[in-house]
């Protein structure tokens, strides 16, 4: 193939991904359609994520405007937040809580979108971007996790920088030395400190949602495009209006999730889940208190990385890594039903894992 | 100072050692019933313990803390104020309920100092006794600690009108942009069918 034709086999490749035909208010929203069947509550899972986002901005900018993201004042902020200021203890327990929903609404949304094989052509592009959106997801959680700087926090960011270095020695000649500097990269100095809360901090408040968001436009963008996949073999009981059934039906449900977030977030504590020594400020000459592990969101990984070598891990993470970002051409021709079944062996290991992860973990090493 | 309280220091200095008693039985126990991690700071000012040179612990307390350490030691009765500087609100009221040596007698059966200390205490307001606080190793001098199914049922008693008004004004706005979108898609197809 000489470069005209590998030229015009992209321009036809990126044209039937973004139509411009299709680039209107007309087709986009107005003549938009949303098929209903048995599996129509799988294209809300998006929107929720979207909306839990959008509850995580406005959260994380009013919590901007107390919180000192230093290591002798980040731990006195966020207690003075939760203690002194008006509405702080509820805006705090919604960005922690909404944070949750949001990983657990992106991993739904995940899991539905492979079961309805969503990704199928022309949607490759949806799916690419919907998984690097997770991947920022994740890193938005691991990187907010530092902030409060408490007992588990910083030891939790501890124990994830360095699995993130024993990569270096499963990995051939100079590229070995590649993780340790990643590390200390991502670290700053020598040790977890303030260059580390610094960089943290720029992640989470900056870089990251700017990622995120320049990723979603385009993931958005291309799911208005091509409207909802059909998401079942057979012909949908009908036809539904995106604008203004549908949008208004996504309406309904963001109210709901306000409502049951704001009741558990007024309710219910964030902290109150895990025992009050993890919370306390981190101090480095101080005893380092049991049960310091990473967030639910991570056990699925975590609890396998303790009863497990290294290697295995990482060799099953990488393998992972490359099989969703090459999802929609490796199950460009399995069926719908072997997919939902793969879905349903993934989510029951993920729950499993979540769930049940430390009873697991004793079991086997007692 | 006057004389009966410097009779009562060089007492309580006398009858007790130097060195910091811990009781780590309590601890103990607490954290196998209930499977949680607990450290000092429960009862102590400091989560490491009395022992060592911070905050709140002996080697850090000035002549006037080391006075009320000596009060609170002397303490062996209950019902006496007691405002130890190496223990936190939930230290001191243990030894002001049950006395210092009531408390160093239930070394050896920690569950039962639940059966003695007030069933209606609640430091922290937070709607759960300290004595289930206790038992469920949550931190009886912080609202935000507690059995989070119980921390539910409290909060949401206390928080009911601003939750019913909170879910009036979503279900109103949610109606509310309804029906504007309704009133925008209707509208564009009359315009639509004008032209």
């Amino acid at each position: 193939m000489n470069l005209p034709e590998i030229i015009k086999n992209s321009e036809a490749y990126v044209a039937e991904r973004f139509p411009v035909e299709k680039m209107s208010y007309s087709a986009m929203v107005v003549k938009k359609e949303v098929p209903v069947h048995r599996l129509s509550w799988a294209y809300y899972m998006g929107g929720l994520a979207l909306f839990f986002f959008g509850v995580q901005m406005v959260t994380g900018l009013l919590l901007l405007f107390y919180y000192q993201p230093t290591v002798s004042d980040a731990h006195a902020s966020v207690e003075f937040i939760t203690d002194h200021v008006p509405g702080g203890s509820l805006v705090r327990n919604m960005h922690a809580w909404a944070s949750s929903m949001m990983i657990a609404a992106v991993m739904v949304h995940l899991l539905t979108a492979f079961a309805m094989k969503a990704f199928a052509k022309p949607r490759e592009i949806t799916w690419v971007t919907g998984v690097v959106l997770l991947g920022i997801t994740f890193g938005l959680g691991f990187t907010g996790y530092l902030l409060p700087w408490h007992q588990v926090a910083v030891n939790a960011t501890k124990i994830g920088l360095q699995s993130v270095q024993e990569v270096g020695q499963y990995l051939p000649g100079a590229m070995a030395e590649w993780p340790r500097i990643v590390k200390e990269t991502i670290q700053g100095e020598a040790a977890v400190g303030q260059a580390t809360l610094s960089r943290f901090f720029a992640l989470h408040v900056i870089i990251l949602p700017l990622a995120m968001m320049a990723t979603l436009g385009l993931h958005l963008l291309s799911v208005q495009l091509h409207g909802m996949s059909r998401g079942i073999d057979g012909p949908p009981k009908r036809q539904e209006k995106f604008f203004p059934t549908f949008f208004i039906k996504d309406l309904t449900v963001w109210g709901f999730a306000f409502i049951i977030l704001f009741v558990i977030a007024l309710c219910v504590p964030f902290e109150s889940l895990y025992s009050y020594p993890l919370f306390e400020p981190f101090n480095p000459k101080g005893s380092t208190p049991d049960g310091i592990k990473p967030e639910w969101y991570f056990y699925f990984l975590y609890y396998p990385l303790e009863l497990l070598p290294f290697w295995v891990i990482l060799v099953g993470s990488t393998v992972l890594g490359a099989v969703l970002m090459g999802t929609p051409w490796i199950f460009q021709n399995t069926s719908r039903k072997t997919l939902q079944i793969l879905t349903v062996l993934a989510a029951l290991y993920l729950f499993v894992m979540t769930v049940f992860g430390e009873q697991i973990y004793h079991m086997f090493k007692g | 100072m006057n004389s009966r309280a410097a009779l009562l220091i060089v007492l309580a200095a006398a009858s007790v050692p130097h060195r910091a008693i811990a009781y780590p039985e309590f601890q103990a126990f607490v954290a196998k019933s209930s499977g949680r991690t607990v450290n000092c700071a429960m009862c102590h000012a400091n989560s490491d313990g009395p022992e060592g040179t911070g905050p709140g612990q002996i080697g850090h307390l000035n002549a006037a803390e080391l006075e009320r350490l000596g009060r609170a030691r002397s303490a062996l009765q209950p019902g006496q104020a007691v405002e130890s500087p190496i223990l936190n609100a939930f230290g001191n009221h243990i030894i002001k309920s049950i006395g210092k040596e009531k408390f160093v007698e239930l070394k050896v059966s920690p569950a039962h100092l639940a059966d003695l200390l007030p069933p209606d205490s609640d430091l922290d307001h937070d709607g759960i006794p300290d004595v289930r606080e206790y038992l469920d190793g949550t931190l009886p001098i912080n609202h935000n600690d507690g059995n989070p199914l119980l921390l539910f049922r409290h909060n949401f008693r206390t928080n009911l009108v601003a939750i019913a008004l909170t879910l009036a004004a979503t279900v109103c706005g949610v109606w509310g942009l309804g029906h504007l979108l309704h009133g925008f898609a209707t509208a564009s197809r009359i315009k639509d069918t004008e032209d």
